[in-house]
Formats: C-alpha cells, sequence, structure tokens
C-alpha cells in the first residue's frame, strides 16, 4: 500500500480501488456463502447472521474514522440512514473439545475493506476434571475485560454505543495470540461462588494507545477489523493509523482476575502491558510504538427484579520515545451504568468520565477531559428483531481540537434509532 | 400427580418462552417429559406394593423463615425389616432454549437417562460428581445413547459450551422418594415400621446430615414430620435473562 498519493495518480487509483472493492465483496460473499453451505449441512456448527441499521442524528464534528476530532460514532455529516453493522458469525466444533470462531463483521465504507474479521480463534476446551477446566484460545480474541459486552458479537445488550473503556477496547485493542483460563467451578462443588484466572501474551499491538494520544476517548461500537487502519485514508501518523501491526519483536501480556458469586455478582481485574520498546520505529508504516500499559477492575450485580449495576474503572499510561524525548499520556476511564429490563423491554442510563493527560505541556497533543451521559431504551420484539434508541452526549476539553482553531470545551449529541435481525442457529 | 418443577424455575421458563416459543417439535417434547416426569413420580412413590398395616406418612419441610418449601427431594428409608429395591426407570433429561428441561430429576439406582437436545445450538454436557462422572457432547439432531447411573448421590450437570446451564440428578436406593409440593408436603403410604428421612434441595446451605431424622409409624393411619431447614437457601437462580449473553 503507498504511503503517499499523488493527484496525477488519483483517477487511476480510485479506478482500481473500485476493481479491487468489487473483487473483494465478490470473494467476501463467496466465502460467506461457503460458510453457510457448510454450516447448514454440519450439526457441529452454530451461526449467526445480522443487519442492524441506524437512523442517526447528530451535531458532533467528523469522527475518528473520518479523520475528525468528533467524539462519536457519527458525525452530523453522518446524519440520515446509516449501516450500524453487518454481522456474520461462525462456530465449528470439531473433534469435540476443539472449536473455531469467526466474527466479520461490515460496518461503513469508512475502512479499506468491505468486510473484515473482528475475531478469529481455535479454542480448546476440555471438560472439566474435579471442579477445574482449563480454556485456551489461539487467534485474535478479545481480552476478558469488558463487563457489559457480554452480548455475542462483543455488543452490549444494555446500550448502542460502547462506554469510553469498551470503545477504546473496541477501536485498539486485540489479543493477536494466546490466552489460557483457569476455572474453579466452585458452584458446581457445592459452594457459592466460582474463580478464574487468565493470562494472554500477544504482538501485533504495537499502536495500541495512539489513538488515545491523538484523539482521545471517543464513543463508538464500531470495531476495528484485523489489520485494517484507522482514519481518513493517507500517510501515518497524520491519517490513518494501523493499530495491529508489529515490529519491534516485544510481546505483551496480561493476566486477570475474576470472582463469581452465584450468578449475580462478577468482580474482574486486568493488569495488561504491550510491552512495545517505545524508541521502535517502523518506517514502513511511518510510526513509533506505544508503550501502552493499564490497569483495570470492575463490578457487575444483577438482581432478580431485573435490575443491573456495572461499575469499572480503567488507569493506565501510553509512552513514545522518538530520539532524545520521552512522551507520556496517563489515561483514565471509568464508568457506572444501570439498567432495568421489564419482560421485553430495557431501560439504561450511563455515566463516563474520561481524562488523557501528557507530560508535555507544550506539544500538549491529546490531552483530554470530559464526561458523557447515554440513555437507551432496548425492545427485544422476538429473538429475531431487536429495536433501540440511544441517546448519547459527550462533553469534553480537548486540546487538539483546541489546536485546529474548534472551540476547546465541546458538547456533542447523537440520536441513534436502530432495527437489528438476526437469524441463524444461535438465535431463538 | 406432576412433579413440581424445582421452585418456580419451570414455571418462569415458560413464561420467558412467551414470544420466543420454542417449534412445535420441542414443544412436543417438553410434553413428553412432563409426561415422562409424571409416571417417573407414580413409579417412585407407587412402585412398592403396600402391605397391611400401613399408614400414611406425610412430611412437610419449612424453609428458615418457616413458610413452606416446595420441590425439595425427600428420601425415606426403611429401617427394619427387608431392604425395598425399586425398579430402575428410564427417564429423560431434555435440552430447551439453552436449560436443561427438567433442570432436577429424581431417580432410583440402575436407572439410565436419556439427553435429547431440542436446540438447534450444541450443548457438551458433563458432571464431576463422584456419583457419576460422564460427558457427552449433543450436536442437534444426533441421537446420543442413554447415560446409566449405578450409584447413588447427587449428580450436578453442567455445559462445557453454557456455563449457566445447571441441574441435578438425584440417584437415590431410597425405598421411597418424591419431591415436596407447593404446600411443601410429599405425602406416601409406608408400612408400619423405623424409617429415616432425608431432604435435599439444589439450594439447601444446610448440611444434609443435620437435616435426617428418624422416625416410627405406629398403629396409627397417619404420621407426620415436620423439617425445618436452620439456614436461609441460597438465592434463586436469576430468570429472564438472554441466552444468547455469552461473556
Amino acid at each position: 500500500m503507498p504511503t503517499s498519493r499523488s493527484s496525477a495518480s488519483g483517477f487511476w487509483h480510485s479506478r482500481r480501488q473500485r476493481t479491487r472493492r468489487a473483487t473483494d465483496i465478490t470473494l467476501t460473499l463467496l466465502a460467506l456463502g461457503a460458510l453457510l453451505a457448510f454450516s447448514a449441512a454440519s450439526r457441529a456448527t452454530d451461526w449467526q447472521a445480522s443487519l442492524d441499521t441506524r437512523l442517526v442524528g447528530s451535531d458532533a464534528q467528523h469522527s475518528l474514522m473520518d479523520g475528525g476530532p468528533g467524539t462519536v460514532r457519527f458525525g452530523r455529516h453522518d446524519e440520515g440512514l446509516q449501516l450500524g453493522r453487518l454481522r456474520f458469525a461462525l462456530t465449528q466444533h470439531f473433534l469435540e473439545l476443539w472449536s473455531v470462531h469467526l466474527d466479520v463483521s461490515a460496518w461503513d465504507d469508512k475502512g479499506r475493506s468491505p468486510a473484515g474479521v473482528t475475531e478469529a480463534y481455535l479454542q480448546f476446551r476440555p471438560y472439566p476434571r474435579d471442579g477445574l477446566r482449563l480454556r485456551l484460545r489461539a487467534g485474535a480474541l478479545y481480552p476478558t475485560l469488558s463487563l457489559e459486552n457480554r452480548a455475542a458479537g462483543w455488543e452490549s445488550p444494555y446500550t448502542l454505543s460502547f462506554s469510553a473503556i469498551d470503545s477504546w477496547l473496541a477501536v485498539e485493542l486485540r489479543t493477536i495470540g494466546i490466552e489460557g483460563q483457569l476455572d474453579w467451578l466452585g458452584r458446581r462443588l457445592g459452594h457459592d461462588f466460582d474463580l478464574s484466572a487468565t493470562g494472554g501474551v500477544f504482538g501485533w499491538n504495537e499502536n495500541a494507545g495512539a489513538e488515545l494520544a491523538s484523539a482521545g476517548f471517543t464513543f463508538t461500537d464500531r470495531q476495528t477489523p484485523l489489520f485494517e487502519r484507522l482514519g481518513r485514508p493517507g500517510p501515518a501518523p497524520a491519517y490513518s493509523e494501523q493499530p495491529f501491526v508489529e515490529y519491534d519483536g516485544h510481546a505483551g501480556a496480561y493476566a486477570g482476575l475474576e470472582a463469581r458469586y452465584l450468578d449475580r455478582v462478577v468482580l474482574r481485574v486486568l493488569r495488561y502491558d504491550n510491552h512495545a520498546d517505545p524508541t521502535a520505529q517502523d518506517f514502513v508504516s511511518n510510526t513509533i510504538a506505544w508503550h501502552t500499559r493499564f490497569t483495570s477492575a470492575g463490578v457487575r450485580v444483577e438482581l432478580d427484579d431485573g435490575w443491573t449495576a456495572i461499575a469499572q474503572w480503567l488507569g493506565g499510561e501510553t509512552t513514545i520515545a522518538p530520539p532524545g524525548l520521552q512522551l507520556d499520556w496517563p489515561f483514565r476511564a471509568d464508568f457506572a451504568l444501570l439498567s432495568k429490563r421489564f419482560g421485553r423491554h430495557t431501560l439504561s442510563a450511563r455515566y463516563d468520565r474520561f481524562t488523557v493527560r501528557t507530560n508535555n505541556e507544550e506539544i500538549g497533543a491529546g490531552s483530554q477531559d470530559g464526561h458523557a451521559w447515554t440513555a437507551a431504551y432496548v425492545f427485544n420484539a422476538s429473538a429475531h428483531w431487536r429495536f433501540t434508541l440511544e441517546w448519547l452526549r459527550v462533553t469534553s476539553s480537548s486540546f487538539n481540537r483546541a489546536a485546529a482553531a474548534g472551540p476547546p470545551l465541546l458538547s456533542e449529541t447523537q440520536v441513534q434509532l436502530a432495527i437489528r435481525y438476526a437469524i441463524g442457529s444461535a438465535v431463538r | 400427580m406432576p412433579v413440581p418443577s424445582y421452585e418456580s424455575r419451570g414455571r418462569s421458563r415458560e413464561d420467558r418462552s412467551q414470544g420466543m416459543r420454542p417449534p412445535a417439535r420441542a414443544r412436543r417434547r417438553q410434553a413428553r417429559i412432563r409426561l415422562a416426569a409424571g409416571v417417573l413420580a407414580l413409579l417412585g412413590v407407587g412402585g412398592l406394593a403396600v402391605p397391611a398395616g400401613a399408614a400414611t406418612l406425610v412430611i412437610n419441610v419449612r424453609a428458615a423463615d418457616g413458610r413452606p418449601l416446595p420441590g425439595a427431594v425427600v428420601t425415606i428409608r426403611p429401617l427394619d425389616g427387608m431392604p425395598h429395591k425399586v425398579a430402575p426407570l428410564h427417564a429423560i433429561m431434555d435440552q430447551v432454549n439453552r436449560a436443561f428441561a427438567p433442570d432436577l430429576l429424581v431417580i432410583p439406582v440402575g436407572s439410565t437417562v436419556q439427553f435429547p437436545n431440542s436446540d438447534v445450538v450444541s450443548h457438551q454436557i458433563y458432571s464431576f460428581s463422584p456419583a457419576k462422572r460422564f460427558q457427552l457432547p449433543l450436536y442437534r439432531g444426533t441421537p446420543y445413547p442413554p447415560v446409566h447411573f449405578d450409584q447413588a448421590g447427587v449428580v450436578t450437570l453442567g455445559c462445557n459450551i453454557h456455563d449457566e446451564m445447571l441441574a441435578y440428578l438425584v440417584v437415590t436406593d431410597a425405598a421411597y422418594f418424591g419431591r415436596t409440593d407447593h404446600d411443601g408436603a410429599f405425602t406416601v403410604e409406608v408400612p408400619h415400621g423405623r424409617y429415616n428421612v432425608g431432604i435435599w434441595h439444589p439450594r439447601l446451605r444446610d448440611a444434609e446430615t443435620d437435616l435426617e431424622r428418624e422416625l416410627s409409624v405406629g398403629d396409627t393411619d397417619r404420621a407426620d414430620l415436620t423439617l425445618r431447614l436452620a439456614k436461609s437457601l441460597e438465592p434463586e437462580p436469576l430468570i429472564d435473562r438472554p441466552r444468547s449473553w455469552d461473556y
């Protein structure tokens, strides 16, 4: 992929891109067709397909995917009908204890390919023995961190837009490597609680944190497909950024603990460090490695009258060290979510706070302070149809927006009406 | 006399399935389960011939707060005379809407249980309980051989794919057994003699041995025993939670 485009070659470029896009779409459809045919034939296959369309109203600035400082997924020029997500997911069991999971999604035409893979992994999950169970996953997956994104496809059953924490994970974080989890199934041994320990080793995450330092926290449900780019087309780092790259040869790692009380309370703690070498530079993608580490802790409580409460905190720092310089961006985000289910209706409210600091006030790039309110109503009309109405207001001060002659303090509001239709063996 | 479902879970599951009704095949299968469960209860309770000199034994189970406890498993063992053997059964425990249906069965030692899968998703059921360790993959539409339970004890069942799935098989060598009704009572005809009465419930916090009682059924027509739990039960499992939540 060229890192610069001249206007003279623009025509040929776009024509070639159109041809390539058509080829990509054909290949994707063929692959999906083959997978569907395969899954229909196999009894050990679970599959799901869904189409989520949105009617959007927004007064926000250009979003991250348009290279702008907007804090929400859809800006004011995105108003109207939008594709929320077109998703196909497949779980194929084989040799009883093994399975392959594939999650393919199309979001919009802002990525560089019509569809992309958000998660793809091989899982080995033997049956429990004496209350202990191991789970090994290898491939590309989300670390066991989110407490709100518990639905299929790493979606939230409460809101359309993820919290600031989970939006960042969706945009820049993925475990591309292996993860092991050991469960102690206490409840099946007559106790009130279960315990789990998780650990992961991964690569291809050198640029995790770059968006926090440049755009800050945002609110989205768009999950960056593997090896896709973020932001407006153009040379990095000013424009597009590729979060999933590996060039410093250092493996990242995380470790987490989870405790569950009956089916009521989940507690999670996770420490993450991508161990990137902040001096390593990649002259192909024109980027420098971002050393990102953070700790997250959260709790989810569910009561039998339909109430759910979630609180999560994430704090850490990202660092780059170009020759003669060290730049640090400490960041922190937390949220509290309260949700009440009335049969097929769910009402949820969430309050987010987020901060990105920098140790270099002169450069100051990326420093951000803000909070957000989200209110959502979800109507699960049937197993196939889901309707969601969401209102989201983000108020933030941003150095980058001010530096680009924007208002230093700004409130952005996004309203979405989503209609989702899902089919598949896993949909009932 | 249908076997009361484990607390209100069975009823709640039916409520939940409104609007997401299982296909006709699954509904027919559910009806079959209810029938099988009913037959099972009849056999379990009435499988023995009642000799002359019998009495009606009523076991009342109360929760710690004094309220009747429905769905508790009651086992009654004669302490003298000939040991009674209850004929083994063939029972069915289905998988419907990512849940075991029913989620509690009481069966005599030597019984077999068939585990069909009425869901369109796969299940992998297992038990690591000492009374029976087994694992069984249940892919849709594929029949699997029944599992034989030849040792008394509580068998806790789970699904290796869906952790929220939980069920129990109480495999018993007791001569009389059953579950308390909505008034917390279990009634059975027994010959005169001495008996050991035991109680079990999936959400029990009391030690089972603390709830064992001995009683003599003498010359009267009727004997009553009221058992009250010392500790409160665990909270009921959450219901009405979308089954697709898997993180």
